[in-house]
């Protein structure tokens, strides 16, 4: 191997190792019969309770210091889980934190929509492609989700939340003006890499993004999940319902 | 041979580094990172359901005075995918659990690591939800 070669290779290697990739190009990225890259498989995902960390094996890279706006900031700063935290009374997790729950979910694809079957709770969450957002629908704990194709990733934009969530388990926050931007890439045959934007003027002065990755898992198969069977935590008064 | 309890209170600073943290909801939403506790008991049931397994156990003081606990665990989808299922402790199995006591004062745990007299860990890899030192 010439020393070329070599600078080449790793070259090549880092970004791949960096985000956990670890597999060569000669893997290929598997296609629907439009053309489209697959996204379609149960994919097993880096649990991220607080976005602004990242996993050490690079599996997950987070925003270390979030753009608060003073109100973001207070929300942020006086959120306490005991006084409620909605996710224990089963409520719906809603878009980001069923995103980053350790869970994992299975994609189903087709040319008009692609559907997000999550393992946490047993929730879905449907994105029509190349389709304008519902006009003047009710806000909703996922929000409102439309895809394209943007050459070989597919972008979710997703607005008209209800404000009624928090973006990860430690409980950052965000309001009903938030509107995400989800990018799904699948890089090689096992893997897809994801990347998140959170955008919320109310709650953030910018835009900032979080990346992970996705591992195909043909081993697994979903489970079923039923949160209310028996939450004790709720049931026995250990935990407190959200404030309404 | 009678049963020893040992409930270790312990102050600042021990496990309470970490970020204290469950999968389900928050871990503050019910649990004191600041309360670490270890249980010495008698399995007297397991519950494998969702959203939390949940282990009740019957403890003994030196006087002989049973207590009873119960403490939570990881959500068993995930533990079943870890090679573990409800017959992996049976009612009547000694164990330790070293976990966080609830806020509200009861008997009731946050166990991040389970133990059998011989030192095997059951249901090991529950950590997935990055609670207080990683053992949940």
């Amino acid at each position: 191997m010439t020393i070329r070669t070599a600078i080449l290779a790793i070259a090549w290697l880092v970004p791949a190792i960096a985000f956990g990739q670890g597999s060569g190009p000669s893997a290929a990225v598997p296609r629907t019969p439009d053309g489209k890259p697959d996204l379609s498989g149960l994919w097993q995902r880096p649990y991220v309770p607080d976005m602004t960390k990242s996993n050490k094996d690079q599996s997950q890279i987070g925003t270390a210091d979030l753009p608060f706006t003073d109100a973001g900031l207070k929300s942020w700063k006086t959120y306490d889980a005991a006084n409620g935290d909605y996710t224990g009374s089963c409520l719906p997790f809603g878009l980001m934190r069923s995103m980053n729950s350790p869970d994992p979910i299975q994609i189903m694809q087709s040319p008009k929509y692609v559907a997000l079957l999550y393992e946490q709770n047993t929730w879905f969450h449907i994105i029509p492609v190349d389709k304008p957002h519902h006009d003047g629908a009710t806000p909703t704990w996922f929000g409102d989700s439309t895809g394209h194709w943007d050459g070989d990733t597919f972008v979710v934009d997703t607005v008209n939340f209800n404000g009624r969530t928090r973006l990860d388990t430690i409980g950052h926050p965000h309001s009903d003006a938030l509107h995400v931007i989800e990018r799904f890439t699948r890089t090689d045959a096992t893997h897809i890499a994801y990347e998140v934007t959170i955008d919320d003027p109310k709650t953030f002065t910018k835009p900032w993004t979080n990346k992970r990755t996705f591992t195909l898992r043909t081993d697994w198969e979903i489970m079923e999940y039923s949160c209310e069977e028996n939450n004790k935590d709720l049931y026995d008064g250990h935990i407190k319902p959200p404030p309404r | 041979m009678r049963l020893k309890q040992a409930v270790l209170v312990a102050g600042i600073g021990l496990l309470a580094a970490a970020l204290p943290l469950v999968a389900h909801h928050s871990f503050a939403a019910e649990f004191d990172s600041t309360k670490a506790i270890t249980l010495q008991g008698v399995v007297t049931k397991l519950d494998w359901m969702n959203p939390h397994i949940w282990i009740y156990l019957d403890t003994k003081d030196d006087s002989g005075t049973v207590a009873h606990w119960q403490c939570e665990g990881g959500p068993p989808n995930t533990l079943t995918r870890n090679g573990w299922s409800k017959d992996s402790l049976k009612i009547g199995d000694q164990v330790n659990i070293d976990g966080f006591r609830s806020k509200d004062g009861s008997n009731t745990c946050n166990a991040r690591s389970v133990k059998l007299p011989s030192g095997k860990s059951v249901f090991a890899g529950s950590a997935e939800d990055g609670g207080p030192n990683k053992r949940q």
